[in-house]
């Protein structure tokens, strides 16, 4: 989203008309959205009707507001502010973003309705307020910044802002959920990218992050209760709570992996196969007709003996590591998926033991039942039904935050220290002590373990276990929500996982594209930015050795938390 | 006996084919100690590109003289993809940490295998058939046909005798270009030390582009190998046989040319034989035999190779340095 | 072997040697037809500061290198106070033996006081899952770990630099930071290899008195250096390598006034030569 940038003579000469050439631009941008943006209104959730905004009047105000708000920091009510977030960057980004999110606009309407001649004023008012606002942008000079390290903290103000930016992900999920409108739902992606584009550039981020060491408890408890709520926000519709479910198994999986990926540093291709084995051991020893092992224990145990051959069967690939290490160790384990994979096609009595029912997998599943709570069947809720899908969602948010738990803590121990000091040298870790081969191990182990977890919850969502569902490509998409996340934190991995589980789901007109476009996601991200959307600090810097700047910046940030609080 | 004779001539058919990919992991690797982990799809696309040059020129067409013309198309299809994907996707990455042209290359392989799958019967101008089933490859005079039957028990198809050549041509050709041409003995001077190799003017990257290319061009005459073979092509087709081929590679001794070859041969006839003797074994264990169990036994190989034999059969131990 | 006495040099009061730490017998490391160490026989005593010389390239790293198990020499052994340690670098130091390396091997992207605290992981026992449930051990463990890894960093006088990135300090500081991660590992014995490369006056003289701290709190102390004044003035013993074999043996003085020093070095290397980008 980078234009390139001006000579800073001219910016110089003309710095004064900048700032006002943004502020107009950005009130425009917000008063467009209450005139009617086209004439047809039975398009994109109506946007026909002035002072009525709708879709994409919505969002092409929530992106003037934001602009509004960097303005007014610049210089204005809120100057203060500015001393801290770089309004400039950000009202840049803001600009180029939303031109990006107009033309969007006009072009879901000229498509939509047939041609431009179908959009009224307040599209094209939108067009000039987001031309100005660019151009303006451009002309806004940076100013001094004071760093958040020296920023004096003020908690009731900070509580007040995760409070509010958690509501309005629950509100933006809940909303972007219930549209069907493939063009309103890009559009609403466009919007909440480049609004967080802008902020991210002004600085807002860097300051949350902050906030969030400060607040570690306010800010995870906010994110379950949001987690928690989501699913009454549903009306009982199980459409969408069964792509969530999708995505919190995918994403528990994703975080299982980026212990191993992310903090032990080892690259893991056959990770899909601890799913898996939790999943067959779910099956196997489940109520279904076709299941092969006759002891039914209740399911907290087979929980564990699930979560027990999948950590097993994580020792067993991870043992090579004491030999292998870098790209080989990488085709080790897509090797041991394979034969995950293919052991299960085969053992079905004629070719080995009949264990798994060969290619037909074992389907019919019943639904768990835990402490006489049938997971088949809705219930109510303060009154709103809650359907099959939200039982298990709850259970699953259950799992995920335990899985969050055991990966943070693990991040921030002695464990996770020497993690990352055989990511930085092995040699000389083990020449400090470290035992490099047991912390190895133990992040094979513990992320199968987790994903065995998973994987015992799944086979009964699914009510089935084949080995189709296990495939490479899966590994694939798993390792590609942690590189697109990022490495080495949760938030990251949490984005990649929606992302690449959400957008197929909900954009089903390019399914058919949808691995070509992963594919080269993956070849643009390694480019672009190896390290992922939201990476920890400490992996950005190993991405990028050779960027002092980087290594000033986040020094002087404190970002590297040292004294993690829970420690003391 | 006749049992052995025929999992020997199973396991050098398929060695072959082996041997023939696996030149291209050896040679790339030599130079940029990068595994190409796409590699087994430019297999694909040339066995591909084969399909579409026949389908364009010779449709309905069964003479010799086609089966040249088939291969140059492939090689065209191959080098293309293999040179294109070495300029856009890995060159940006030469001083990135290991971990991004690794992805790099899982992201091309899935990209290239779904291209193949969406777009070949959307060609303009063409009538291909869809690439989402398999699509039967043209029989060709001579090479494809009646099996030969040498004695009881051992059939020997006309194809595999076919690959085995293209191997027995391929390494002689190599063997000429790697020693006695100008751009092979650059290839030589840049794997052994690229930095004393580019002060003597060597042009590294056009070395590398041309490493990419030879091991293109050879996955190429792979590709027509196994669609004569087994008489029809898929998109899915190079992930397994690339996974086996990069086997082949390391157990040759990674880099190393004439070892890809050995490596690749030793590979088929491990799997064949393995394959088969375990079938023979007594129940419960002869359960593991046969064709259901042949990949597990290959990967289950690679992994032994890779974990107790990094440095291939041939190569020596290397010390750490500290 | 000559006893040394508690002669005075540089107004220091050497302490009585004490028990025999470290025993080297007839160690050998071959690389190929690379004979890298040579029959060496070295032993360290309790409370002692020996010095390692020897022109680029005459085996001195990879001496150390088999010292502490990063290589497992080819012949001979290696005793730590009469026991023969695994050739494993996790044994030797767990034992009581720790290094530092020549070209410096810190934890670039960690913070100087985690890089330490990287150094108590092997005195250190709570595992995965007393760290996820924080159990009190976990968190005796952990403010046991930071609060000695500050005191080792206000030791080698960093107190003031815990939280900067290992990559952002200056030369000399990082050279400081490993002998604090070395030290946070809780040795009988450090070996320092060339401790003061790259480093001016006045901070090789901070270096000198940080060494003879160190000894100071009782630990023995084995240095690689290339510069003579440092060695002879710091050294109660020395031993110079040449070409993998021990040359001389005994007080700085004795080494000193040998002919052959002089010889090997002139036809090796000049005396005091820093530039190498040879291995740590
Ligand atoms: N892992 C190895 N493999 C092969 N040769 C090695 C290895 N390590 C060291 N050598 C060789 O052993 C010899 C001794 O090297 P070493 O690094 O021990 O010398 P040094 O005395 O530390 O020199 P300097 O003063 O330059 O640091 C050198 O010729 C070196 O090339
Ligand atoms: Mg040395």
């Amino acid at each position: 989203m980078n234009l390139p940038t001006l000579p800073d003579t001219l910016r110089e000469q003309h710095s004064g008309k900048g700032w006002p050439l943004a502020l107009v631009g950005s009130l425009l941008l917000l008063v467009s959205g209450l005139l009617s943006w086209s004439f047809d209104p039975s398009i994109l959730g109506d946007i026909s009707i002035a002072f009525w905004p709708a879709s994409l009047q919505l969002f092409a105000m929530i992106l003037g507001a934001v602009g509004v708000l960097l303005a007014l920091m610049h210089r204005g009510p809120l100057h203060r502010l500015g001393d801290w977030f770089d309004t400039a960057l950000g009202l840049r980004a803001l600009g180029t973003g939303s031109l990006l999110f107009v033309v969007f606009s006009l072009v879901a309407i000229a498509s939509e309705a047939g041609g431009l001649v179908n959009v009224n004023p307040g599209g094209w008012l939108a067009l000039a307020g987001a031309l100005l606002l660019t151009v303006g942008a451009r002309f806004v000079p940076q100013r001094q910044l004071n760093s958040f390290a020296k920023a004096k903290a003020n908690p009731v103000l900070e509580i007040v802002v995760i409070v509010l930016g958690m509501a309005a992900i629950l509100f933006g999920a809940a909303y972007v959920l219930g549209r069907d409108d493939p063009w309103i739902f890009v559009g609403f992606l466009v919007m909440a990218a480049v609004a967080f584009m802008a902020l991210a550039r002004a600085g807002f981020f860097t300051w949350m992050s902050h906030v969030a060491q400060r607040h570690r408890h306010v800010l995870t408890l906010a994110a379950f209760v949001v987690a928690f709520l989501f699913p009454f926000t549903q009306d009982g519709s199980d459409a969408n709570m069964s792509i969530a479910t999708q995505v919190l198994i995918f994403a528990a999986t994703a975080i299982g992996l980026n212990i191993v990926v992310g903090l032990a540093g080892l690259l893991d291709l056959g990770y899909i196969a601890f799913l898996g084995s939790g999943a067959y051991v779910g099956a196997m020893m489940s109520n279904a007709a076709s299941a092969t092992i006759g002891w039914k224990p209740p399911f907290i145990v087979v929980m564990l003996i699930g979560a027990c051959v999948a950590a097993t069967l994580g020792l067993i690939i991870g043992s090579p590591t004491l030999r292998v290490s870098g790209d080989y160790l990488a085709i080790v384990t897509l090797a041991f998926g394979e034969i995950f994979r293919l052991s299960m096609f085969n053992l079905d009595g004629n070719n080995g033991p009949d264990l798994t029912n060969g290619p037909n997998g074992i389907p019919g599943i019943p639904d768990l039942n835990l402490f006489g709570f049938d997971f088949g069947k809705p219930h109510t809720v303060f009154g709103i039904q809650l359907g099959r899908f939200s039982n298990y969602y709850f259970i699953l948010l259950l799992l995920i935050g335990f899985i969050i738990l055991v990966f943070t803590r693990l991040n921030n121990s002695r464990i996770g220290r020497g993690w990352v000091a055989i990511r930085e040298d092995e040699r000389a870790a083990e020449a400090m002590g470290v035992n490099t081969f047991g912390l190895k191990l133990l992040g094979f182990a513990v992320g199968a373990f987790l994903a065995g977890l998973a994987g015992t919850i799944k086979a009964h969502q699914d009510t089935a276990a084949s080995p189709d569902q296990y495939i490479f490509l899966e590994s694939a998409f798993l390792l590609a929500a942690v590189v697109l996340g990022g490495m080495g934190t949760v938030a990251g991995v949490l984005i990649g996982a929606t992302i690449l589980k959400l957008l197929p789901e909900k954009l089903r007109f390019f399914s058919e594209y949808r691995l070509l476009l992963f594919g080269l996601l993956l070849v643009i991200m390694m480019r672009v930015r190896p390290e992922g959307l939201i990476a920890s600090k400490r992996r950005q810097l190993e991405f990028h050795e050779d960027d002092e700047e980087l290594a000033q910046e986040v020094q002087a940030d404190h970002l590297i938390d040292a004294a993690p609080e829970a420690a003391r | 006996m006749e049992i052995f004779l025929q999992q020997l001539v199973n396991g050098l058919t398929l060695g072959s084919l082996y041997a023939l990919i696996a030149v291209g992991y050896t040679v790339v690797y030599g130079i940029v100690q990068l595994i190409n982990f796409a590699h087994g799809e430019v297999f694909m696309i040339g066995a591909f590109g084969a399909l579409a040059t026949y389908l364009l020129l010779f449709q309905g067409q069964t003479a010799l003289w086609i089966l040249p013309i088939m291969i140059i198309g492939a090689m065209i299809a191959s080098v293309g993809t293999a040179v294109l994907m070495e300029r856009v996707a890995y060159r940006p990455l030469r001083n990135a940490p290991r971990l991004a042209p690794l992805i790099t290359a899982i992201g091309i392989s899935v990209f290239l295998q779904e291209f193949v799958r969406l777009f070949f019967d959307k060609v303009p101008g063409t009538d291909f058939p869809s690439a989402k089933a398999k699509i039967p490859f043209p029989q060709i005079d001579v090479v494809t046909g009646r099996a030969f039957h040498p004695m009881e028990g051992v059939t020997i198809q006309r194809a595999a005798i076919f690959t085995v050549a293209m191997l027995l041509l391929s390494a002689v050709g190599l063997w000429w270009f790697v020693n006695k041409t100008k751009l092979g003995r650059g290839m030589q001077a840049v794997s052994q030390d690229p930095d004393t190799a580019r002060l003597m003017g060597i042009n590294v990257d056009r070395i590398i582009v041309v490493a990419f290319a030879v091991g293109a061009a050879l996955a190429a005459i792979a590709g027509v190998a196994q669609g004569l073979q087994i008489t029809n092509v898929n998109f899915k087709m190079g992930f397994i046989a690339g996974l086996k081929a990069f086997t082949a590679a390391v157990l040759g001794g990674i880099g190393n040319i004439q070892g890809a070859v050995v490596g690749g041969l030793v590979l088929g006839l491990a799997e064949a034989f393995i394959t088969q003797y375990t079938g023979m074994l007594p129940d419960p264990f002869g359960q593991f035999g046969g064709s259901s169990w042949k990949d597990v036994w290959a990967f289950a190989l690679l992994i032994v190779i890779l974990v107790f034999r990094p440095q291939g059969l041939l190569g020596a131990k290397v010390v750490d340095r500290a | 072997m000559t006893v040394i006495d508690t002669e005075v040099q540089d107004g220091r009061a050497r302490p009585q040697r004490g028990a025999k730490v470290l025993d080297a017998e007839q160690v050998t490391m071959r690389f190929g037809g690379l004979v890298a160490v040579n029959k060496v026989d070295f032993d360290v005593h309790e409370g002692e500061i020996v010095g390692l010389i020897g022109p680029n390239g005459a085996g001195k790293t990879t001496f150390f290198n088999c010292l502490t198990g990063m290589y497992k020499p080819t012949s001979g052994t290696v005793k730590f106070y009469g026991e023969v340690l695994p050739p494993k670098p996790r044994a030797v130091v767990k034992a009581g033996m720790a290094r530092t390396f020549q070209n410096i091997r810190l934890f670039g992207n960690m913070t100087a006081l985690e890089n330490v605290m990287v150094g108590r992981y092997c005195r250190t026992t709570s595992g995965a899952i007393t760290s996820v449930l924080h159990g009190p051990k976990y968190r005796r463990e952990e403010a046991e770990s930071r609060s000695r890894a500050q005191e080792l960093l206000d030791f080698v006088g960093l107190g003031k630099s815990s939280e900067l990135l290992a990559r952002n300090m200056p030369y000399g500081d990082q050279r400081r930071l490993e002998i604090a991660r070395a030290l946070a590992t809780d040795p009988k014995l450090i070996l320092l290899d060339e401790p003061t490369a790259g480093m001016n006056p006045l901070e090789t003289q901070q270096a000198m008195d940080l060494i003879f701290k160190i000894r100071d709190q009782g630990l023995a102390v084995v240095v690689i250096e290339h510069d003579m004044r440092f060695i002879f003035q710091l050294c109660d013993r020395v031993l110079c390598l040449v070409r993998g074999e021990a040359l001389v043996w005994g007080t700085p003085g004795e080494v000193q006034s040998d002919p052959r020093v002089v010889e090997a070095y002139i036809g090796g290397s000049e005396l005091e030569d820093d530039e190498d980008e040879v291995q740590a």
